[in-house]
C-alpha cells in the first residue's frame, strides 16, 4: 500500500482519504488501527456534553468510582471504567500505571526514577503521575508493542 | 530486572542457590579446600538463598512506602534471621566464636550486592523506557 502526503495550503480540517479497490488485510489492519486511533472520547466537562479525539488526552484516572479523561484543557467525566477505556481504545497507545490510572503513551514527555523507586511520569504539559512499581513490567512490555507498531 | 513475586518467587532462590554453590564450589577447588561441614554449609546456602530473595520480594507488597524504610526493614529482617538461627546453632551443637560476626558479614555482603544490583536495574530500565519513548515520539513526528 502506498501513503501519499499531500500539503493543501487554506484548508479548514486535515483529513485522510482512503482510495481502494478490494479490502486486504493490510487494509482492514490500518482501517482498525485508524479507527481507534481517531476515536472520541466522550463524557461531560462543566455541565456540557463534550466530545474529544482521544489522541488528546493525556491520561484517564477514577476518582471515587469516577473516571476522568484529561486534556490540556478540560477533565471529562466519563461513563465508562478504567478497563472499558482500555478495551474500547486498545489501539490509542493506552498503558495502565497504577490501579486507577491510565496514561496516553503519546503524551508523555520522559520518566524519571523517584528515590522510593517509583517512576514518575513527566507529561507533555508538564503535569506529573506516579507509576507504581508493580505495573513497570507491563509499562515496559506495552512500550515495546507500541514501538514496533509505530516502526513497521 | 524483574519484580520478585510469588509466581518466580521459587525461581529466583533456585537461582540464587544454585549461583552461590557454584561459586562456593569453585573457590574450594581453586584453593584446594575441603569442607568438613559440606552438607550443613550447602543447606545454610539454601536457608540464606530464600531470605534474601524473601527480603528483597518485600518490594512487592510495600510499593507504597518509601524506599530507604524499606530497605532498612529488609537488612534488619534478614540480619535478624540470621542471627537467630546462629544462635539456635550455637545452642544446639555449639559455634566457633567468631561464628555470628562472620555469618552476618556472609549475610551483609550478597545482600548489598543483591540490592544494588536491583536497584541499579530499575534506572537501567528508566532510560530504556526513555530511549523508547523518544523513538516513538521521533516516528510520530
Amino acid at each position: 500500500m502506498r501513503f501519499i502526503k499531500t500539503r493543501e495550503e487554506g484548508l479548514k480540517e486535515n483529513y485522510l482519504e482512503l482510495h481502494y479497490d478490494g479490502m486486504d488485510s493490510e487494509t482492514v489492519e490500518l482501517i482498525a488501527r485508524l479507527d481507534t486511533t481517531l476515536a472520541n472520547v466522550e463524557g461531560i466537562c462543566e455541565e456540557r456534553h463534550v466530545s474529544v479525539p482521544v489522541t488528546e488526552v493525556l491520561y484517564f484516572e477514577t476518582v471515587d468510582r469516577k473516571t476522568f479523561a484529561y486534556t490540556d484543557k478540560m477533565c471529562i467525566e466519563m461513563r465508562m471504567t478504567l478497563n472499558n477505556v482500555l478495551d474500547m481504545y486498545s489501539g490509542a497507545g493506552l498503558i495502565r500505571i497504577s490501579r486507577s490510572a491510565v496514561v496516553n503513551v503519546y503524551r508523555i514527555d520522559h520518566l524519571q526514577g523517584d528515590m522510593n523507586m517509583r517512576t514518575v511520569i513527566f507529561m507533555k504539559n508538564g503535569e506529573r503521575l506516579i507509576m507504581n512499581r508493580g505495573y513497570k513490567k507491563e509499562f515496559m512490555a506495552e512500550l515495546e508493542r507500541i514501538r514496533e507498531r509505530s516502526v513497521k | 530486572m524483574k519484580l520478585i513475586n510469588k509466581k518466580n518467587f521459587i525461581s529466583i532462590v533456585c537461582i540464587s542457590f544454585t549461583l552461590i554453590v557454584c561459586g562456593k564450589l569453585l573457590i574450594e577447588k581453586a584453593f584446594g579446600f575441603t569442607d568438613v561441614h559440606y552438607t550443613g554449609n550447602i543447606l545454610l546456602c539454601l536457608g540464606f538463598s530464600v531470605i534474601i530473595t524473601a527480603a528483597l520480594a518485600l518490594h512487592f507488597y510495600m510499593q507504597r512506602f518509601p524506599l530507604i524504610p524499606v530497605l532498612a526493614v529488609q537488612y534488619l529482617l534478614v540480619i535478624g534471621t540470621t542471627a537467630g538461627i546462629v544462635k539456635a546453632v550455637d545452642v544446639i551443637a555449639g559455634t566457633a566464636t567468631n561464628a555470628m560476626w562472620q555469618m552476618l558479614l556472609s549475610v551483609t555482603i550478597p545482600f548489598v550486592v543483591s540490592a544494588a544490583v536491583y536497584y541499579m536495574a530499575f534506572f537501567r530500565q528508566i532510560k530504556k523506557a526513555n530511549d523508547i519513548l523518544a523513538e516513538i515520539n521521533r516516528e510520530k513526528a
